[in-house]
């Protein structure tokens, strides 16, 4: 048995060029330096992917892992991290999920899954209990994800599997593609899904019937009991319960925050048309939880008649900002099924909408034409055309079949000048903020691994006024500036604990709700709950340093990749337009200064962004030390 | 058998429940010191759309689990309102999983024994959406019957209201 509680103790190889798997011991090792989930993904990858592997070649190595939390009775504790070389940004790529996967996975004997090769041919994934089979995949390619459910259920015989897949986006490798499980969670960013496709791997079904060990049995009752009446006494609970992230729409229009027409303006006037509100009181099925939620912010959502009828999972507030505002698009019903056609097809809905944004506004703007669109009318706000674009994009039929690429891919295709109105980082588009109207969300953006990403630091302490948790966290002496979203200062420092501590609850296997925001969980309740579940007895200096380790090793891997500080950047657009209304109007991102402060923090190189040695050092990265040489080399 | 009809039994609302199976998790650990949901005395049926059920032993009144049982493993406590399932009694046989109409007793995946709720309700308190209660035949009926004639309350109110010649 393994060592600690909390694992399965095994990993799963998967080769699929010769279609052999093999299971191996977890090492103890690993679990102890980088806990499980994006740690584990993040030190297996840079091992074994390095600038030569072309992300959609065989040579990519695509991980699925949970961490030590995951399937426990911890909050929120249902999340899995899918990375690999990013097919659309090139880079380091990782995605993460809810849902009842992953903690499946772990009952059914795995923390994580390696998968290396390509397939001959569509295959599947099947593990019942620690027994694996690769199985033929041949009928079910070619089919969406709420079609492949039906299907893989039916033919094991099983309604209560768990699985995950990829629908025609992946297949297709559109680069922004997702992984999806349970139906309506997505794996979304860094086109995972397309890494998936590339392998010839349609779907990993899994059923469990193992334990999740429990070091501290005694005690375990009464402090899960305790962090779950903390969870449910946070006011914000039940406003997420009531509403999931769509309230975030009205919200983020009053900040001034919400991406309009390709982020011309960060207010959108039908924002209430497409909010949280009317979407409780017109389409709300039901709160869906995924597995040991208690935030249940997953929606299920319904749009009875009409061209736009559908039943399903609903939309985050990134999906009715990206898919809705940036678009203009003001039609709610339209969004509704624009993200289900994303859900069944299996795409981002972040990348997607964002690319069809920057479409719009180089259709608008005359450089693209319905030449090149084969007559179809992009101008935002068209939601008639935009359904059709989805749908072809998926497919990679005619105009979708650029747009697959993503907008930058898109924009260097095209030239004319449209490369100044792809709106993202590192290849990859924003999600749904706009840093002119809250710093910290520029800097984080700016910084994150994965490219474009408001999730790697997730920087919401001054979104709506955390000022308690900045007191706890950081200390009374940064309020009130850190608290004020338009305010730059402190904001470097801000993003690096983020940082540090999102990738923990990554590595653990934890939600971003409960512990980014509402901010109820910091080191400590995920310490007490890791040292229980685990018996690793962690300090908390320890949990802090692995956070910093992580978080310095995904840099490594783009340093590798040949990312500095001039790519730590954001779109001209919001570096030296002002934003032209509401709160933020006359701001831009003061990025370089709120850079210098973050790298300062890092101990990261002021002029190229690199780590320095002594850093590397003292986080245990030594074997990343030679790439580090060879980097500073290639400068000089 | 059991005369009477207020057999309380543990009831799972379909509307509230969200599907999070913090009931699984806790039953198993409460019962076993293991977090598995195969080894919990309920299970939490998810099926589209939007359903969500969680299932347990409604200690039937005559219940048909104890009749086919061959070594008299499962009976009922009248005292208690339970049905009660003597574990070293027990051969694994699945006779019982056969004739129980809810599917709410199975085999544990370790022992192979039968395992089924013995209301010790410690998943009720720990339900985020109040979708566990320990209910009887005789109060969800009521409760039906007050929820019916609740409807015709604004056709009454319109009534009252109503001028009067």
């Amino acid at each position: 048995m393994f060592k600690y509680g909390g694992y399965a103790g095994q990993i799963l190889e998967v080769d699929l060029t010769r279609g052999k798997t093999l299971t191996k011991p977890l090492d103890k090792k690993l679990a102890r330096g980088y806990l499980g989930g994006a740690g584990l993904c993040s030190r297996v990858l840079y091992d074994e992917v390095g600038p030569r592997t072309r992300p959609l070649g065989p040579e990519n190595v695509l991980i699925i892992a949970a961490g030590p939390l995951t399937g426990t009775l911890f909050p929120q504790a249902s999340r899995h991290v899918i990375a690999a070389k990013s097919p659309l940004t090139d880079i380091w790529g990782e995605s993460h999920a809810a849902g009842h996967w992953g903690p499946e996975m772990k009952f059914a004997g795995f923390d994580a899954i390696v998968f290396r090769g390509r397939s001959p041919r569509p295959v599947y994934l099947w593990i019942d209990n620690g027994k694996v089979e690769i199985r033929d995949a041949r009928k079910l390619w070619g089919h969406d994800v709420y079609e492949t459910d039906d299907m893989i259920k039916e033919e094991l015989g099983d309604g209560m599997i768990k699985l995950l897949y990829i629908g025609q986006a992946g297949e297709n490798l559109v680069r922004f593609a997702a992984v999806m499980n349970d139906l309506d969670r997505a794996s979304a960013r860094s086109g995972m899904g397309a890494v998936m496709g590339s392998k010839r791997l349609k779907a990993i079904a899994v059923r469990g019937e193992r334990d999740i060990p429990i070091a501290d049995k005694k005690n375990y009752v009464k402090l899960m009991d305790e962090l779950h009446a903390k969870m449910l006494a946070d006011p914000f609970t039940q406003g997420r319960a009531d509403y999931g992230t769509p309230s975030l729409v009205e919200l983020m229009n009053e900040i001034g925050r919400l991406p309009t027409r390709n982020y011309e303006t960060g207010v959108f006037e039908h924002a209430e048309e497409i909010g949280g509100k009317l979407i409780r009181r017109k389409y709300l099925v039901k709160p869906r939880a995924d597995f040991a939620c208690l935030q249940r912010c997953g929606r299920y959502t319904c749009v009875p008649e009409g061209p736009y009828k559908y039943i399903g999972g609903s939309p985050e507030y990134e999906t009715l900002a990206c898919m809705g505002s940036k678009c203009g698009i003001g039609n709610v019903e339209a969004i509704l099924y624009m993200h289900y056609l994303c859900n069944r097809y299996g795409m981002d809905t972040c990348s997607c909408g964002g690319t069809i944004a920057w479409a719009m506004e180089c259709f608008e703007r005359g450089l693209i034409t319905e030449k090149d669109t084969g007559g179809l009318d992009l101008s935002f706000g068209n939601h008639e055309t935009m359904v059709e674009i989805v749908k072809m994009i998926a497919v990679r039929k005619g105009f979708g079949n650029l747009l697959a690429e993503g907008s930058y891919r898109a924009a260097q295709k095209i030239g004319r000048g449209a490369e100044k109105y792809f709106m993202g980082i590192k290849k990859q588009e924003l999600a749904g903020q706009d840093g002119r109207a809250q710093k910290s969300m520029g800097l984080g953006n700016a910084t994150a691994a994965r490219g474009a990403d408001h999730l790697y630091a997730f920087p919401v302490l001054d979104e709506v006024g955390f000022e308690k948790a900045i007191k706890e966290r950081f200390g009374a002496k940064y309020l009130p500036e850190m608290g004020e979203k338009l305010n730059p200062k402190y904001k470097g420092l801000m993003v690096k604990e983020c940082e540090d501590f999102a990738v923990v609850v990554e590595s653990v296997g934890i939600c971003k709700y409960g512990t980014m925001i509402p901010p109820t969980f910091y080191y400590k309740d995920v310490l007490r709950a890791l040292n229980a579940t685990t018996g690793m007895g962690l300090r908390e200096r320890e949990l802090r340093r692995i956070g910093e380790r992580i978080v310095n090793l995904n840099r490594m891997f783009n340093v590798r990749e040949g990312i500095r500080r001039k790519d730590d950047t954001l779109p001209e657009r919001l570096l030296k337009e002002p934003s032209p209304e509401g709160p933020p109007k006359g701001h831009v991102v003061e990025l370089d200064q709120m850079l210098d402060e973050y790298y300062k923090l890092r101990d990261w190189d002021l002029r190229t962004g690199l780590p320095i040695e002594k850093k590397l050092r003292k986080l245990g990265l030594d074997f990343t030390i030679k790439d580090l040489r060879r980097a500073r080399r290639k400068r000089g | 058998m059991r005369l009477g009809v207020d057999v309380p039994y543990l009831y799972g609302d379909p509307i509230k429940c969200t599907g999070c199976r913090i009931c699984e998790l806790y039953c198993a650990f409460c019962h076993e010191k293991a977090l598995n949901p195969k080894k919990a005395r309920l299970r939490v049926v998810r099926m589209e759309p939007a359903i969500d059920k969680p299932i347990a032993c409604r200690q039937c009144a005559d219940p048909p689990c104890a009749k086919v049982c061959p070594t008299e493993a499962i009976t009922r406590n009248n005292k208690v309102d339970v049905v009660i399932l003597n574990q070293s009694k027990c051969i694994g046989c699945g006779a019982c999983v056969e004739a129980c109409p809810f599917g709410a007793i199975w085999l544990h995946p370790e022992s192979k024994k039968a395992i089924k709720c013995d209301l010790c309700q410690a998943c009720i308190k720990r339900c985020p959406t109040n979708a566990l209660s320990v209910v009887t035949s005789e109060k969800f009926a009521n409760q039906k019957r007050l929820d019916l004639v609740n409807r015709l309350k604004p056709i009454m109110l319109e009534r009252i209201q109503m001028p009067r010649e």
